[in-house]
């Protein structure tokens, strides 16, 4: 995942994000769908930049409580040609963490 | 008369071959050294991409070990603890560092990971994490648990993903 392939892929979060949740409020029977959604969509967008890569898509959605989380990723790859994103992403009610890992076949 | 004529063609012939063969000989030098400079670059490519005819692992990834040495780091690591924010922060880069060199001591070739790791707090709110790949899924695979005492909680994830 060249930089610019992880810039492209940051609008493709953002946008698939906000796109299924928009200005929602937090409600525990549509979250399930909603990371579903997100993860999907992102995971599509990728795919259709045709690039010969495999990819591992999470999605976290967390109601804002005051409560803290922290999220940290370790990797055994090649630097050279794997690379990841992430974005953090937030609204009145909860905040969105969606981290994009591309590995080249 | 005929064999003068002769000797001049040949030694006309002779030289011809003499300049030829200095320029050959040049050549070769020059082709000589852009050969060198090929083999540099043939020999770092053959080094990562060299043909083991090779069309699957040997070894596949195990998940329940996987998820064996994610709960015993876990536990290890979370079972007394409580939350605080810096101690987490520090807490998920080591953790993450600790389950992917466990990983690695398991010793699959060909195998590339991402560990993902992920701890929060228990105050009553909700969350949902869900993940879903773009991959092989007859060799790629992932291993996951989740933790949680009183005061927080802790994700971890593996992902093996097959490198050909």
């Amino acid at each position: 995942m060249s930089r610019v392939h992880t810039l492209h892929s940051i609008p493709v979060c953002v946008q698939s994000i906000e796109v299924t949740i928009g200005d929602n409020a937090y409600q525990q029977n549509r979250v399930n769908q909603w990371t579903t959604n997100v993860v999907e969509q992102s995971l599509s967008q990728l795919s259709k930049l045709g690039k010969p890569f495999k990819y591992i898509v999470t999605c976290v959605i967390m109601q804002k409580t005051g409560a803290g989380v922290q999220s940290a990723s370790a990797c055994f790859w090649d630097n050279t040609t794997d690379g990841n994103c992430s974005v953090t992403w937030e609204n009145k009610s909860m905040y969105c963490i969606v981290s994009v890992f591309g590995l080249a076949i | 008369m005929a064999e003068p004529s002769e000797d001049k063609s040949t030694s006309e012939r002779s030289h011809g071959t003499k300049s030829k063969k200095t320029i050959s000989k040049t050549d070769s030098i020059s082709t000589g050294t852009d050969i060198q400079g090929h083999q540099d670059d043939n020999f770092v490519k053959t080094v990562t991409m060299a043909n083991t005819y090779q069309l699957g692992p040997y070894k596949r990834f195990p998940v329940t070990a996987a998820t064996q040495i994610l709960k015993d780091v876990l536990t290890a690591h979370l079972q007394f603890a409580t939350y605080e924010v810096e101690w987490s922060q520090k807490m998920t880069k080591t953790l993450a560092e600790v389950i992917k060199s466990h990983v690695k001591d398991l010793g699959i070739p060909r195998y590339k990971y991402v560990v993902l790791v992920t701890i929060g707090q228990i105050v009553g709110h909700g969350m949902q994490i869900s993940s879903r790949c773009l991959w092989d899924a007859t060799n790629d695979t992932f291993a996951s648990y989740s933790f949680k005492n009183s005061s927080l909680f802790g994700i971890a994830a593996v992902y093996a993903v097959y490198y050909e």
